[in-house]
């Protein structure tokens, strides 16, 4: 079997959220599977500049073959038509417009895709926002399969998300609200959808002792891993903690990594680390209470996971659905929504020993159980077998929807996303 | 902080939380949203903290107020008659008018308005009447409200001095509890680490330390023994000859001071509140001193007061513990009967 991975960058060296994932997803497939990554030759999101060399590389192993991006992306214009169609009554055009702003167009992918589909038997395509998701989905719909890796923004309300979702073979979901969120917007119920999320190269025996003497860490702390920035809710984090101070418990500190894009407020009981490789952040996370996750939007939080794994428990933000459905599900972390339940919830969990031994015994049993990776990779192979048997039955295929004509397509009768978006139900899944 | 009683099977995140709101609630008191309590915090930060929002010329505004008084008020009082409407100081004028009289009175009804002119002059005096009357209350209501500016002046004082103690007793209690919750945990820990043996009954009691509330004896009088003991459990009443008086009164004397001394240094620490490390230590300390003979009731004065306390007993029960407390605030300025 050969197989496509369609995904915006790749690279050892890129660590967000989709591409590790899409990354980690073609390493572990490639031991069952002929795996290709098709992607961009883009590093930066922002402004998705050329920067690796076009043409196949391999990475860890894995062929991967970069194509130009037709233009960087012009920021302006961007959140010109991010304004019109997530706040505005809006035309499909305009949102193909949108999808072009946003990036990376990559024509020569596209032709790739189409020339070479009969090359793959099936296409993964991760992130269903971006233009090769649409674009790649059309041209190559009897193969596709999509990792949605979405979240609970205004792009899921555009009027060309569903025809992504309906227009795919199968579906590989991160968590169950992404799942409910995907099928109340396009009800794609016929589509196979398959909870899988992702799992982590978890150390043996990480080093606890190691991370403290190194960085000078002494004490208790909670420990916050990933791009400290208002988004992932850093700053209402400094907020809580701060102004809790007397009632946190004792010594308690606040462990950072990651890359500042927010200024870390300077209070002895705050410690910064700047980005650190995998065995540090391991090791961290080893010698960490519990690790805080303040992010407001997660499709799939992979350091919670990982947390899990070590059997440390989570707190997270409790206006998050995935995180506090994942903490419901686990058994093994909180959720906040205020200050005093921030206070509550980190004292909880610092101070009673049974819950957090109970914590920790539940958070390895459900990295155990849902997100270890043979769990992972069977159910891929699981949807890819059940997609080969369809195929050997010629079950029909249902494909994308025909686009609107050239007069429908310029209508403006499309709700602004943020309106559908406010309709979707929200919340943890809780069965 | 109160414990969970948690199996690992058996955890429910959602009832957690449940309690942990639980908790929020009987702390705050009211069921607050977290906005509405910041606004509340807000406008009262607003008006106390911001001094655009105070008006820096109450006092004037106040004053100018109480200045402005009511111009005096005394319309001219006039009577008006027929006579006044055709009479004049000029001869020839009042002649002709005279004349002319019976064609005005065919024109216009001239008693009308003489009637209603009166009418004006009398409403006149009844107004200027009732003004007096008002400016006099008014002057009355001036002093009332120079009272009232000082009631509710004090009143703003009294409120904001009932604020800030409120909030202090409010740290306060919440520290209390803190250290409740502190040493319900100490003897929560304190309790998983003794090991009972079956069989060792007998030599716990051979030990010497302080006996459990559970196996203590409720105080029965037991007869004094002679000696240091003695002197260290009974205070004689003012002019009672005790039984280590007549061991050595020097002694006593000193004991006396002593128990002077101590009693002023715990009155100090008294001001300042305790830790509970200074609970333990005087807890020891009474263990020590104090002897299973020792803490038998004196058969004078009272043995949740002083006595019982300088001679280092140590009593978990209530009274004796409240005793405790009660002696750490006292005024030890005030002489101590039992000490002379």
């Amino acid at each position: 079997m050969k197989l496509a991975v369609v995904v915006q960058r790749y690279g050892a060296d890129i660590n967000g959220g989709a591409e590790l994932h899409a990354r980690y997803v073609a390493e572990h497939l490639a031991q069952h599977a002929r795996v290709e990554v098709l992607t961009t030759c883009a590093r930066d999101y922002v402004t998705w500049r050329d920067e690796y060399p076009a043409g196949i590389e391999q990475v860890n192993g894995v062929p991967v073959r970069r194509f130009r991006v037709d233009h960087e992306r012009d920021v302006n214009a961007f959140a010109r038509w991010s304004g019109r169609v997530f706040g505005e009554q809006h035309s499909y055009l305009d949102e193909l417009k949108w999808l072009d702003a946003e990036g990376p167009k990559s024509s020569s992918l596209l032709t790739h895709l189409r020339s070479a589909q009969s090359d793959y038997d099936y296409v993964i395509f991760f992130s269903y926002r971006y233009y090769h998701a649409y674009h790649g989905v059309k041209a190559v719909s009897s193969r596709a399969i999509l990792v949605p890796t979405a979240e609970r923004d205004e792009a899921i309300g555009l009027g060309i998300s569903p025809r992504i979702f309906r227009g795919v073979r199968a579906l590989m979901y991160n968590s169950p609200e992404e799942k409910r969120l995907i099928e109340s917007v396009s009800h794609n119920q016929d589509a196979p959808g398959v909870v899988v999320g992702i799992g982590s190269e978890i150390p043996e025996r990480p080093m606890p002792e190691r991370f403290r003497q190194k960085f000078g860490i002494t004490g208790r702390f909670a420990l916050y891993v990933g791009r400290i920035d208002q988004n992932k809710g850093c700053s209402e984090l400094f907020s809580f903690f701060l102004s809790g101070l007397q009632a946190l418990p004792r010594g308690l500190r606040l462990v950072l990594i990651g890359k500042e894009n927010l200024p870390v407020p300077e209070h002895p009981r705050i410690h910064h680390l700047g980005f650190l490789d995998d065995q540090d952040k391991f090791d961290a996370l080893a010698a960490a209470d519990l690790l805080v996750m303040p992010s407001y939007y997660e499709s799939l939080s992979m350091v919670a996971l990982e947390a899990w794994a070590l059997g440390k428990p989570v707190l997270a933000n409790g206006r998050c659905e995935v995180l506090r459905g994942q903490c419901i599900r686990s058994r093994a972390g909180l959720y906040y929504e205020t200050q005093a339940e921030f206070i509550e919830t980190l004292r909880a969990i610092a101070e009673s020993r049974r819950l957090n031994a109970a914590f920790a015994a539940n958070g390895r049993e459900f990295f155990r159980q849902n997100y270890a990776w043979p769990v992972i990779e069977q159910k891929y192979l699981d949807v890819l077998a059940r997609l080969r048997e369809d195929d050997a039955r010629q079950a029909a295929v249902q494909g994308m929807d025909p686009e609107p004509g050239w007069l429908a397509k310029r209508r403006k009768a499309l709700p602004p996303a943020s309106d559908v978006l406010a309709e979707l139900p929200s919340g943890p899944v809780l069965n | 902080m109160a414990d969970f009683n948690i199996r690992t099977d058996a955890v429910d995140v959602e009832q957690i939380m449940r309690q942990i709101r639980a908790r929020i609630q009987s702390k705050r008191g009211v069921d607050y949203t977290e906005e509405q309590i910041q606004e509340l915090a807000n406008v009262k930060l607003e008006r106390f903290l911001d001094p655009k929002g105070v008006r820096s010329d109450l006092v004037e505004q106040f004053k100018r107020a109480r200045d402005r008084k009511l111009e005096p008020f005394q319309p001219e009082q006039y009577s008006v008659d027929a006579n006044d409407l055709y009479g004049s100081s000029k001869a020839p004028v009042r002649l002709l008018r005279k004349l002319f009289r019976p064609i005005l009175k065919m024109l216009l009804n001239a008693n009308r308005l003489v009637q209603v002119l009166h009418q004006q002059s009398e409403l006149n005096r009844v107004y200027e009447k009732q003004f007096h009357l008002l400016r006099e209350k008014n002057q009355q209501r001036d002093e009332v409200d120079t009272l009232y500016y000082e009631l509710v002046h004090n009143l703003v004082l009294e409120l904001t001095r009932v604020g800030i103690e409120n909030r202090n007793l409010k740290m306060r209690l919440e520290s209390l509890s803190s250290r409740m919750d502190f040493d319900e945990r100490r003897a929560r820990a304190l309790e998983t680490v003794v090991q009972y043996r079956p069989g060792s009954g007998p030599s716990r009691e051979a030990q010497p330390a302080r006996p459990r509330q559970d196996d203590r004896p409720y105080p029965q009088p037991q007869p004094q023994q002679p000696g240091a003991g003695a002197t260290l459990a009974f205070q004689p009443a003012p002019g009672q000859p005790t039984t280590g008086e007549a061991g050595s009164g020097e002694q006593a004397g000193e004991s006396s001071t002593a128990r002077r001394r101590r009693r002023r240094r715990r009155g100090r620490r008294g001001g300042r509140g305790r830790t509970p490390g200074e609970t333990t230590a005087i807890d020891t300390a009474g263990t020590e001193i104090g002897s299973p003979a020792d803490s038998a009731t004196p058969p004078h004065g009272d043995p949740t007061g002083d006595a019982a306390l300088d001679d280092g007993f140590d009593n978990d029960e209530g009274p004796a513990e409240a005793g405790h407390y009660q002696d750490d605030s006292g005024d030890d300025d005030e002489p101590d009967p039992s000490a002379q």
